[in-house]
């Protein structure tokens, strides 16, 4: 399992500029990603932690001992730097840049989602946001992993299913599980939602 | 009739909607191609340096064996003979740097002989050759005009009454226009040395860039790759690949917030008001202006009594002119005065 990221991080200790390249162009848009996801930081605070993040995995090659995927474990270093974050922004002087605004990101992400459709508009945007990852945070870090891979960084199946070390097909079934885990999720959610904003 | 299942029924969201509705909540692309490449240059830089990398690539003519012992014998007897030239040395008067002003937290330490450290208090000064570090806020009043302010967790070296080696943190500069050439402070950092002209700045030094945002007046900076000038409203950072990178900056607003809470005194009594609302407007990174005629001769010929000791710029200027006939409105990096009454 994970052959090919311990692969990857071996090539990258060994020296290999081309294996860097791979790791640094498949982890930094992701993670940036990942991180927005769970946050509302503006673009040059989600940069430091993403820089931050990419650096202490890279200095801490070594550790990486190919127990989950190479991604799986960069995002635990992430989410450890976002509660950095977090608790830096509550003790200290907040650094907002008004040229980067998570205003501005919202905007354009709710120009690009779809139209709301029942049940769907039972929430609006930002709380399904919010539902959103919270649901994928109560499912198996496997199901999390794959319909994050797949919806929101746009991986193919072939990619995923290099990254876990699994076949195509496995994958594919994988997904199918996870979005039935999801749906019911979802729905019970959305379902409580409706009834808390008008009791019959 | 409906096409759509009974809400109840886990078949109500079907595949397609399902997938869009990840797909609109999930997908994501917050980094530009400008930071993708910034984030590039530092974390290659970082992966080159890390020690694994270096375990497994050794550079070529590593001594080992006894020249590496006679090495470090020799390595250790140097820094005996230093550690006792220190000990001994006669108690010499130094230059003072400047006087701690202001401090919340902690404040500020210095490192003395043997890495002995003592906080130093409001009223205390800071001289050349001091360590200093900050475990809280601070405001330090320079010998040779202006301030400096100093944000928690800050690290820094005097290296002479006009120069600071900033080793990482964040700091403040600000000196006034009007002083002589004599009184430029120069920073230096890791990634090169900044130099000003009358100005405000802030300085922010880590592991993984210098920056610097103009506030007022104008930065020079030297650095790998030469030197640059920034201009008010400039941010400008030095990346670990030594690329220089500039982006504008608004001169007022919440990232300023730190340095205003750390402003110094304005004692206004017998001042005219006038002269505070100029302290006010620089503090909070605005420009004055006047609605009106008489807004502008009001506030020249009204002279202040009293103290605004402890009262952050915003407190004061909302304070003092609720006991005059003007009123004020802040937008935009605009102080706006105007006649009320």
């Amino acid at each position: 399992m994970y052959e090919a990221d311990r692969e990857l991080v071996a090539k990258m200790l060994a020296g290999e500029q081309r294996a860097f390249d791979v790791f640094f162009d498949t982890s930094a848009q992701r993670l940036a990603a990942f991180a927005a996801r769970r946050s509302g930081l503006d673009g040059a605070s989600l940069e430091d932690v993403v820089q931050i993040a990419l650096i202490k995995a890279v200095r801490n090659l070594a550790h990486y001992r190919g127990e989950a995927a190479l991604f799986t474990w960069l995002s635990g270093i992430c989410l450890h730097e976002l509660a950095d974050a977090r608790r830096t922004a509550a003790r200290r002087p907040a650094h907002v840049s008004l040229f980067e605004s998570s205003a501005v990101q919202e905007a354009i992400t709710h120009l690009s989602a779809p139209e709301h459709e029942e049940p769907v508009a039972q929430l609006d945007a930002e709380q399904q946001g919010a539902a959103v990852i919270r649901i994928l945070e109560a499912l198996p870090e496997r199901y999390a992993f794959v319909l994050e891979a797949k919806y929101g960084d746009g991986l193919a199946v072939a990619d995923i299913a290099r990254q876990l070390g699994v076949s195509a097909i496995a994958v594919q079934s994988l997904l199918g599980r996870a979005r039935e885990a999801f749906r019911e999720k979802w729905l019970r959610e959305t379902s409580s939602a409706s009834s808390e904003r008008s009791p019959l | 009739m409906t096409d759509k299942p009974p809400l109840d029924s886990p078949r109500s969201v079907n595949d397609p909607e399902l997938e869009r509705l990840l797909t609109s909540q999930l997908a994501r692309a917050p980094l530009s191609a400008e930071a993708l490449e910034r984030l590039h240059t530092s974390v290659s830089q970082a992966w080159r340096e890390t020690p694994a990398l270096t375990r497994v690539s050794p550079p070529h003519g590593t001594v080992g064996g006894w020249k590496r012992w006679a090495g470090l014998a020799a390595a250790a007897s140097v820094v005996a003979t230093v550690l006792t030239l220190l000990a001994l040395r006669p108690a010499v008067e130094r230059e003072q740097f400047g006087i701690v002003a202001r401090s919340t937290d902690g404040g500020l330490e210095v490192r003395g002989t043997f890495f002995r450290r003592h906080r130093v208090r409001v009223g205390e000064a800071i001289q050349v050759g001091d360590a200093v570090e900050s475990r809280g806020s601070a405001l330090v009043e320079l010998g040779h005009g202006g301030t400096l302010r100093v944000a928690p967790a800050s690290a820094m070296i005097v290296v002479t009454a006009s120069e600071l080696a900033l080793k990482h943190g964040l700091i403040y500069v600000d000196k006034p226009p009007g002083l002589t050439e004599f009184a430029r402070l120069h920073v230096s950092t890791r990634a090169g040395l900044v130099e000003h002209v009358g100005t405000e700045f802030e300085l922010k030094s880590d592991d993984q860039v210098v920056r610097i945002r103009v506030r007022e007046g104008q930065v020079r900076f030297f650095g790998a790759s030469g030197a640059q000038t920034a201009n008010a409203g400039t941010e400008l950072s030095a990346l670990s690949g030594g690329r220089l990178v500039t982006r504008p900056v608004p001169s007022f607003g919440r990232a300023w917030e730190w340095t205003t809470a750390l402003a110094p005194e304005f004692a206004i009594e017998g001042r005219p008001l006038i002269e505070f609302l100029q302290w006010a407007s620089r503090e909070l990174g605005c420009t004055l202006d006047f609605a009106d005629a008489r807004a502008r001769d009001t506030a020249s010929s009204t002279i202040l009594h009293g103290s605004i000791q402890g009262e952050i710029p915003g407190d004061a200027l909302a304070n003092i002119l609720a006991s005059t006939t003007l009123s004020f409105e802040l937008a935009e990096g605009s102080l706006r005065i105007r006649s009320s009454r």
